[in-house]
């Protein structure tokens, strides 16, 4: 699929498959295109090229059938905040064409599965922040969808809500439902994909498990550092240090993909000691998707 | 059904807000009350009963003893008639400082100071007298209704006063001759008629006008009760406009918090999802106008009309509110603009449609016609129709004009949201 907003290319040729069952994830950092994808993907954009299929539904030519077979839950939480949870329930329900018993029945099971049968009739204003995510991922549930897509939904939320949503979607898969995921959180993709598309600036640049993709940067090792000074005072002298193959600088943090931190590291040390400049914090990380994000772009993964 | 489901949602999000509550029920009936109070209307018959306006007259007139009468005293007369007692409460001041001091202390709204050479004055061909009336600053209505009684009275002197030369004239012309008293019988035989004449023009009635209505069969209505009824029409249809932008702004308003996004994921046509928001301001509507209706018939006994006119008039605000509202929220990017602009835009046209001027009388032709540029107009056009007694045939070009500029108002707005949320 393609899309373009006028000269902006959102969305370069994109391709890739989710198997029914799995949990697919977009990673990538803001602005990559994941959050296009999917308006694309629920009907709410046209690509300016190309199509998808969802379930067997063109996303072109059976909008309604693609709606019906998916649940999206938005990275915002979109809910009517002067209605109870049940009556946001019901009235959703209603729009997913669940009626009268059915309709019932099924938001009691909602409720319970989101634990807010308690609280139903409160007034969904006065609620947490956790209990209206909770409700928010509980209205895409209500017609028992095929492919549930969430898009960051772990955005600005604090851990222990954060741990409880990537629990629930390891449980809606293991329920049957297929996962599209996006997020720009390396960690959360790391622990709940079965499959992963990292993308950058509108292009997936490399698909796979995650042991596959950790390959692309081999045995390297990543470290980050911070230094007392501009980066731009050892950025040439590290990236000439033997053993060193990419270093970046972001916001004041530089990393490094090296063959052996062990013997790199004090190498940079030295280096840094001649160049008057003192490293104040180091981290050092084995292979993981960061690495490969950062060695297939020369940036770091988050902003 | 879907469409119901939405237009339901709408209006039970809408009745839970005690601001939209206030402004669709509260505000308009306030508004109203205090008008109505302000006139006094709580009583009686619904109509207005206006205040009495102490009077102290004082008569210095000294006619000659050539003459009989004392015009000075007719006038006394007439103030102090029972018929005006409903009006003024007149006392006969001992003197003019005496009189004009009551005025100062608030103790009386107006003075009537009759010169001392008025009945002299009012006989002779070249005669000049005038009455000076010293009122409080702060009254307006009292004092001139009071300027308009003597007013009436003097202006029966000129009349006199040529009647008298008439008579001269003519008597000399056949070689009569013709006293003092000849001419003060003229006098007072037109000073008779011109003060019978007054008082009948001042019961709605005058001996060379035959006035007749048209048949209606609606029972007349009561002075007070036409005088509100276009006020609470006015506040009708500004408020029904309120609440037709009030119900489009919540397109732009789900747009933003993200649950029409939301709604477009669900297998819900994007036609059925704006026509259920169409639908809700529609429903909201009937309710408002009804009930107001209702409450003003029943508060301020205000009678509306036949009802199937009154219905067909309601469809027509109904109708206007909900297109106009639409189209001025399409134009719009965010519930930011929307609320300077809205107040802006029904304040504007609300003006133009000549809501707020309902109760001013004899305002100029010019100004109708500015009125009918707005749906506002063409409605309170028709609910004044309506109100005077008119059938369906009296309101249906008003009807007919407003549901057409709502019907292209809406189409406008419709097609400006389809496009954006396409």
């Amino acid at each position: 699929m393609h899309k373009n907003f006028g000269d902006v290319y959102a969305v370069q040729g994109v391709n890739f498959d989710v198997q029914a069952g799995e949990i697919f994830s977009l990673l990538g950092p803001n602005g990559a295109g994941k959050s296009t994808i999917i308006s694309m993907l629920a009907c709410l954009l046209e690509p300016t090229q190309g199509d998808a299929l969802v379930m067997g539904h063109s996303i072109l030519r059976d909008p309604m059938a693609v709606k019906a077979a998916i649940g999206v839950i938005p990275q915002d939480i979109a809910l009517y905040e002067d209605l109870s949870a049940r009556e946001n329930l019901n009235f959703w329900g209603k729009m997913y064409g669940l009626r009268g018993a059915a309709l019932r029945q099924r938001v009691d099971e909602v409720l319970g599965v989101i634990g807010l049968a308690e609280r139903q009739k409160g007034r969904v204003g006065k609620f947490s922040g956790g209990m209206k995510r909770r409700l928010n991922i509980g209205i895409a549930l209500l017609h028992k969808p095929q492919v549930i897509i969430m898009d960051e939904p772990t955005v600005g939320i604090d851990p222990q809500s954060r741990r409880n949503i990537l629990d629930n979607v390891k449980e809606l898969n293991q329920q049957g439902m297929t996962v599209l995921y996006t997020t720009h959180y390396m960690e959360e993709a790391q622990e709940l994909s079965d499959n992963i598309a990292i993308m950058d600036q509108g292009k997936i640049i490399a698909h796979g498990a995650h042991d596959e993709l950790v390959k692309i940067v081999g045995e390297l090792d990543r470290i980050d550092l911070t230094i007392n000074a501009e980066a731009g005072r050892v950025l040439e002298r590290w990236q000439a240090t033997e053993g060193v193959h990419q270093v970046s600088a972001e916001n004041g943090q530089l990393t490094l993909l090296v063959d052996d931190s062990n013997v790199v590291l004090p190498r940079l040390f030295e280096s840094a000691s001649r160049a008057g400049v003192r490293i104040t914090s180091v981290e050092i990380q084995e292979p993981n998707l960061e690495a490969v994000f950062l060695h297939l772009t020369g940036r770091a993964l988050r902003d | 059904m879907k469409v119901l489901d939405i237009a339901l949602k709408d209006m039970l999000r809408s009745f839970r807000s005690g601001f939209a509550l206030v402004m669709m029920f509260v505000v308009p009936l306030l508004i109203t009350g205090i008008i109505y109070s302000a006139f006094g209307g709580l009583g009686g018959d619904g109509g207005f009963d206006l205040p009495v306006t102490r009077v102290q007259v004082v008569n210095l007139d000294q006619p000659g003893p050539q003459f009989s009468f004392s015009f000075g005293q007719m006038l006394v007369g007439f103030l102090q008639d029972e018929r005006l007692a409903e009006l003024l409460q007149v006392t006969e001041a001992a003197d003019e400082a005496n009189a004009r001091a009551a005025v100062d202390s608030q103790d009386a709204g107006v003075a009537v100071i009759i010169p001392p050479d008025f009945t002299t004055a009012a006989l002779a061909p070249e005669g000049r007298a005038s009455i000076t009336l010293y009122q409080d600053p702060t009254l307006t209505l009292g004092p001139g209704i009071v300027k308009g009684i003597v007013s009436q009275f003097v202006d029966g002197f000129a009349g006199t006063r040529i009647a008298s030369g008439v008579v001269a004239d003519q008597l000399g012309q056949r070689g009569v001759a013709i006293d003092a008293s000849l001419m003060q019988e003229v006098a007072m035989q037109y000073g008779a008629w011109a003060e019978a004449l007054g008082r009948s023009r001042g019961e709605g009635a005058h001996p060379a006008l035959d006035i007749q209505p048209p048949p209606s069969k609606t029972e007349p209505v009561s002075q007070g009760a036409g005088m509100m009824g276009p006020i609470m029409a006015g506040m009708v249809i500004f408020f029904a406009f309120f609440t037709g932008a009030s119900t489009a702004e919540t397109i732009i308003r789900e747009d933003e918090v993200g649950t029409l996004a939301r709604l477009f994921t669900t297998p819900t046509p994007r036609a059925v999802i704006l026509g259920g928001k169409f639908a809700a301001g529609f429903i909201t509507l009937i309710v408002q106008v009804v009930v107001l209706m209702l409450a003003s018939a029943v508060i301020f006994r205000i009678r509306w009309g036949e009802p199937l006119s009154v219905a067909l008039v309601a469809l027509g605000l109904v109708v206007a509110a909900v297109g106009f509202g639409l189209f001025i929220m399409s134009f719009l990017k965010s519930t930011r603009q929307a609320g300077p602009v809205m107040g802006t835009v029904l304040t504007l046209s609300g003006m133009v449609g000549g809501l707020f001027t309902t109760g001013f009388q004899n305002l100029p032709a010019a100004y109708d016609t500015i009125n009918l540029l707005t749906p506002h107009g063409w409605v309170l056009r028709g609910w004044k129709l309506v109100m005077a007694g008119g059938g369906v045939g009296d309101v249906l070009l008003p009807v007919l004009v407003t549901l057409g500029m709502g019907i292209i108002f809406f189409a406008v707005g419709a097609l400006v949201f389809r496009r954006r949320f396409a």
